[in-house]
Parts: C-alpha cells; structure tokens; sequence
C-alpha cells in the first residue's frame, strides 16, 4: 500500500498522523507561548515549579480516572474518598502513629473504598455513574459523621514531607507524582493487566469471551483509583496541615476534564498516559495564568469552561 | 422463531410488569415505612410540603430524561438554573424591567445554554458528559459574574408568587410540574418527536438511516433540557424570594439520579417521564422522612448513598429477570 502511494499524499498521511499524536502538546505550547508574552512571571523556575506542584494532585488523581475511563467507565467518587480517607490518617497520626503507617492506612482506606465500587459495578452490574456517585455521597457522609463536621489539624512535620518536602529542588508532591506517571505508563503499556484493561475497554464482550477476568480487571481500576484518591489526599493534607471532611469536592470533574482534554475517549480503549499528563498541565497552567494575569475569580470557571470546550473542539477538528 | 408458550409469555409479562413496578414500589415502601415511623409524615401538610420543595429536581429530571433518552447526559443544570434566576431576578431588581419580561428572558438563556450543549454535541461532536461539563462551569462563572457574588432580591410579589402561591389550594411550583410533566409525557408518548428521541436513543444510526432527523433532534431535547432547567431555576428564585449566586450546585447529580432510579437508562432510548418523577420522590420522601426521624444531616448522606446503589441494584435484578 504505502509503496504505491503518492509522495504528495504520503506527506499529507504523514502530516495528519503528526497533528494526531502531537497536536495537543501544540495547544500546550501555544498556550505557555501565550502566557509567556503575556506575563514576564510566566517564564520562571519559581513558577513553573509552582504549576507542577498545584497539578500534582489533580495528576496524580487522573492517573486512576483515565484507567477507570479507559474501561468505559467514570469515578465520582474520588473526592469523598479522598476527604474519609484523609481523616482516619489524620486522626491516626494525630493520636501518635508512626506516619509511613498513616500513609499505608490512608492508601489501603482508599483502597479498599474503591475495591467496594469495584465490585458494584462489575458484580452487581450497577451502571458506573450511579455505583461511584452512591459511593461519593456514602464516603462524603462518612467523612462528615467520623469528623463531626470540624477539620482534623496539625499532623506534625514528619507526615508533613509528604506535601511539603524537596527532593533536591524538587518538591515532593511533583516527585510522587511523576513516580505515578511512570507507574502507570508502564502498567498500562507493558503488563498484561494494561493490556487487557484497554481490551476490555476495546470490546468488554469480546474480551470477556477471550477468557479475559473482566470482573476482576474492572475492580481493580476502581481499587486503583481509590488508592490514587487516597494518596493525593495525603499530598493535601500535608500541604494544608489539616484534613477537611469538605476537602476533594469537585475534584472528580477537574480529573475528568483533564483526562478528557488529554484524549482519553469515553467511548473506553482509547487514551494515553502522556495524553493525560499533558491535559493535567494544560489545566495547571490554564489556571496559574488566570491567576498570573489577575482575571477575577469570578471569570475563572467561565474561561475554563470555555478553553476547555474550546482545546476538545480543536482537537476533533484537527483529527 | 421458536414459539413461546402460554407460561414463557405469562411469566415474561409478569417480569416486565414487575420492573416498571420496582420503582413504585421502593417509593411505596419508603412512604409505608415513614407513615409507621412518623405520626407526621402523613399529614397534608407535609405531602404538600414533599411536592413543593421537589418541584426543581423534577423539571430538571424531566428535562434530563429527555436527554438521556437520547444517549446524552446534561451536567449544565444546575448552574443554568441559578444563572436563569439571577439574570431574571437581575432584570426586574437593576433594571426595573417588567416582571414577565425578566422571567421571559431567564428562560430564553435556559433555552439558549441547552441549544448551545446541543450544537456541541450534535456538531462540535463533544461527548455530552464533557461539553455540559464545560457550560456548567461557563454558566455559575457567569452567574457569579452577572451577581457579583451576592444574592439579588427585592423582585415583588409577582415574582414571588411562583415559588410560594397557591392556586384552588394547590401550591403554584406544584401546579407548573404537574403541567410540564404531562406535557412532556404526551410529546415523547403522542408525538412524532417523541417517537424520533426513542428511535435515536435505541440506536443512531438506525434512526438515521430510516430518515429521522437525528441532529434537529437531539438539539431541540439539549434545548428542552435546558429551558426546563431554567424554568426550576425560577421556581427556586421565586421560593427563596433572592437570587443567590450559589443556587442549586450538585442538583445536577440530584436529576440524574431521580432519572435513573425512575428507569432511565444512561445509554438511551429506555426510559419515561413518569418514572423520572418517581424516582425525584423517592429521593424527596427519603430526605423528608429521615428530617421527621430526626436523622442529622451528615448520616442523612451515608443512607442516601446506600439507597440510591440498593434501589438501582434492585432494578438491575428485576431487569435480569426480564431478559431471562
């Protein structure tokens, strides 16, 4: 085929599969090009860490959501689990715990919140909206009944690296997150398990009929998300030295739109891990210009709402 | 074809009868358990209250049906409602256009918000989930923006008239939803339009192919589901007398799972108005009935949770025994 095409239309072919795989980065860079001569605080070491550190939680929370979108399914509930988780380590380090066994604590709450919305949807056969959205009211609940509504505060410094710690010049909460990124590339693109996560998404019928353990596979993307909330959640708490019973609210969305922006596909089986990083920082940056550029708070969810639809329409288009 | 014999039909019947009665009858049990529970769960005043204080979520599931029956989903609802209600409430306050007017005009920005979803949709080819995501956050943006974060209020009696008057003893938002469902109860059931939503939602390019108007369509069910949520948006302005900037967030959630408990399915073409009606109640009476008991607030969620999973997965057994 390709020995008898055209070489006009070979650039062509070459020029659509080059838009495909990188024009979203192109949108990266036109906005960071943007902001750039728009702002001379844009372009600075202090700032760019900056961005990475305030997307390090949404990051590493779409890291879990694109493998649950990735199955054609969606998590609502990551924000709730990320507050109840949060809370029981607060307490828990509060009360004198050593804080590696709050971290293990708060992962394996998340965990295993996740691995209960798991089996709802892949045992019980609930549609993945209505298990994770039950989940996100029962966690939030509970979050609120174990706390009294009232924030859990001071969590001493050794729980606190987590949010607040440098590597080197790197902050901790970007360090985590990039281990996240790395993990899950791998996971998805060379392990079995990756694999069989975009087939199921790909064709459930189909790979069920494989001999594929789709009800196992689907628990464990929703396990998996619920750790990744959970970890995040560790992230804030130590940043902010307290855990909200309120804390995560809205987050769902702000992954969704990330991974979606990152072109995971609803439609399940189709999306990347750097796709996802990508639509995390396009978000990231989105919002520090916003900030960077002194637009009134009131405009943000306007502007966001628009460049969000905007980058998604372009995106179609250029496909 | 094999033949089905007389007992196959029957106990398929039987089944089919019992799914679109599942609903009714987790309502039924709710009902029957408060009444026993609470002396004054049953009293008229509080039937009435239940219906009142519902109205919002059942416009906007009405208007949510529609496009889920169409495979969609409309996240917007919300955000449109308090920016329906603050611009209409804005109109009459700052500007000293007439009551009718102002109300007009909040329900053509529904209308106008919901048309833009559909075009999205339909030609941007957004998935429904992301583009009514992205009005949400354009909507409550601009209703900040519009209210400068302050409630609005101080609309007159006109105004107010349609969140707590009563017409013959019934209460006006009762009044309006009992209208708007069974008009969208004759134009799915009744109509050609109707037919074209179940045609699209049980498969697109089906409907397509046998010449329905899929995007016109599904443009006008965004549009409907928009203008219905501008029109609950009212309501609530009308009944908390000021337009608050914060209206309304999460009501969303509220209507798609009133919809779903109801039958909806959140991939299309099954579904009705009557049953997303039922299932607003469901989660009415719940709230309603957990406030007589005095449940506090925060466990109120951690069973709200756990209702709304134990009542889908009820209907998802009674669907399997349909299907059996």
């Amino acid at each position: 085929m390709t020995a008898t095409t055209m070489p006009g239309t070979r650039r062509r072919m070459d020029w659509r599969l080059f838009s495909q795989r990188y024009g979203l980065f192109v949108v990266f860079l036109l906005l960071c090009l943007a902001l750039t001569l728009a702002s001379d605080r844009f372009l600075t070491v202090d700032n760019l860490l900056n961005i990475l550190r305030q997307s390090a939680i949404n990051g590493i929370i779409s890291v879990g959501m694109m493998m649950v979108i990735l199955t054609r399914g969606i998590d609502l509930s990551v924000g709730s689990i990320l507050a109840l988780a949060t809370l029981i380590t607060a307490s828990m380090v509060q009360g004198g715990a050593e804080p590696a066994l709050g971290l293990l604590v708060c992962l394996v709450v998340g965990g295993a919140l996740g691995l209960i919305t798991g089996l709802l949807v892949s045992v019980v056969r609930i549609p993945p909206f209505i298990a994770t959205l039950g989940m996100m009211t029962f966690a939030r609940g509970l979050a609120l009944v174990y706390s009294g509504g009232q924030p859990i505060t001071g969590l001493g410094d050794g729980f606190r690296q987590i949010g607040t710690g440098f590597i080197g010049p790197i902050p901790m909460p970007v360090v985590v997150a990039a281990v996240v990124f790395v993990g899950g590339y791998l996971l998805l693109n060379h392990t079995t398990l990756g694999r069989h996560i975009f087939a199921l998404g790909d064709n459930e019928r189909a790979a069920y009929v494989s001999g594929l353990s789709t009800r196992r596979i689907t628990a464990f993307v929703y396990m998996l998300s619920g750790v990744l909330s959970a970890l995040a959640g560790a992230i804030l708490v130590a940043r902010l030295n307290s855990a909200q019973p309120t804390a995560g609210m809205g987050f769902e969305f702000d992954a969704i739109a990330a991974v979606v922006v990152g072109g995971t596909s609803f439609d399940g089986g189709e999306g990347t891990v750097p796709g996802t990083l990508l639509g995390v920082l396009i978000i990231g940056v989105l919002n520090n210009g916003l900030n960077l550029l002194n637009v009134p708070s009131f405009y943000q969810g306007v502007v966001q709402g628009a460049v969000i639809a905007l980058a998604l329409l372009l995106h179609r288009l250029i496909r | 074809m094999t033949t089905v014999t007389g007992v196959q039909a029957r106990r398929a019947i039987f089944a089919s009868w019992l799914r679109r009665g599942t609903v009714f009858i987790i309502l039924l049990t709710l009902v029957v358990f408060f009444s026993l529970a609470s002396d004054r769960f049953l009293q008229s005043r509080n039937l009435v209250n239940i219906l009142v204080q519902n109205a919002p979520v059942i416009i906007m599931a009405v208007g949510m049906t529609m496009a889920m029956l169409v495979g969609g989903i409309d996240l917007s609802v919300g955000s449109v409602a308090a920016l329906a209600g603050a611009i209409s409430a804005g109109l009459i306050v700052r500007d000293g256009l007439p009551v009718y007017t102002s109300m007009a005009i909040g329900l053509v920005v529904g209308l106008a918000i919901g048309l833009l979803n559909g075009v999205l949709v339909v030609y941007g080819k957004l998935p429904p989930f992301v583009a009514t995501l992205a009005t949400m956050g354009i909507a409550r943006g601009l209703t900040l923006v519009y209210t400068e974060g302050r409630p609005i209020s101080g609309m007159g009696d006109a105004y107010t008239f349609w969140g707590s008057g009563v017409v013959a003893e019934v209460p006006v938002p009762v009044i309006v939803w009992l209208v708007i469902v069974a008009l969208a109860y004759l134009l799915l059931t009744q109509t050609r339009f109707g037919l074209h939503v179940y045609a699209i939602g049980g498969g697109e390019e089906t409907a397509r192919l046998a010449g329905v108007a899929v995007n016109r369509v599904k443009l006008l069910t965004y549009g409907i589901s928009g203008l219905l949520a501008g029109l609950a948006g009212l309501l609530l302005t009308a009944r908390l007398w000021s337009a608050q900037p914060q209206v309304a967030v999460g009501f969303e959630l509220n209507a798609i799972a009133a919809a779903v408990l109801g039958g909806v399915s959140l991939f299309g073409g099954v579904g009705s108005v009557l049953g997303a009606v039922v299932g607003a109640l469901i989660v009415g009476v719940l709230g309603n009935g957990m406030n007589l008991l005095r449940v506090a607030s925060y466990p109120q969620q951690v069973i709200q949770g756990i209702v709304l999973v134990l009542a889908v997965a009820v209907d998802m057994y009674t669907k399997r025994l349909e299907n059996r």
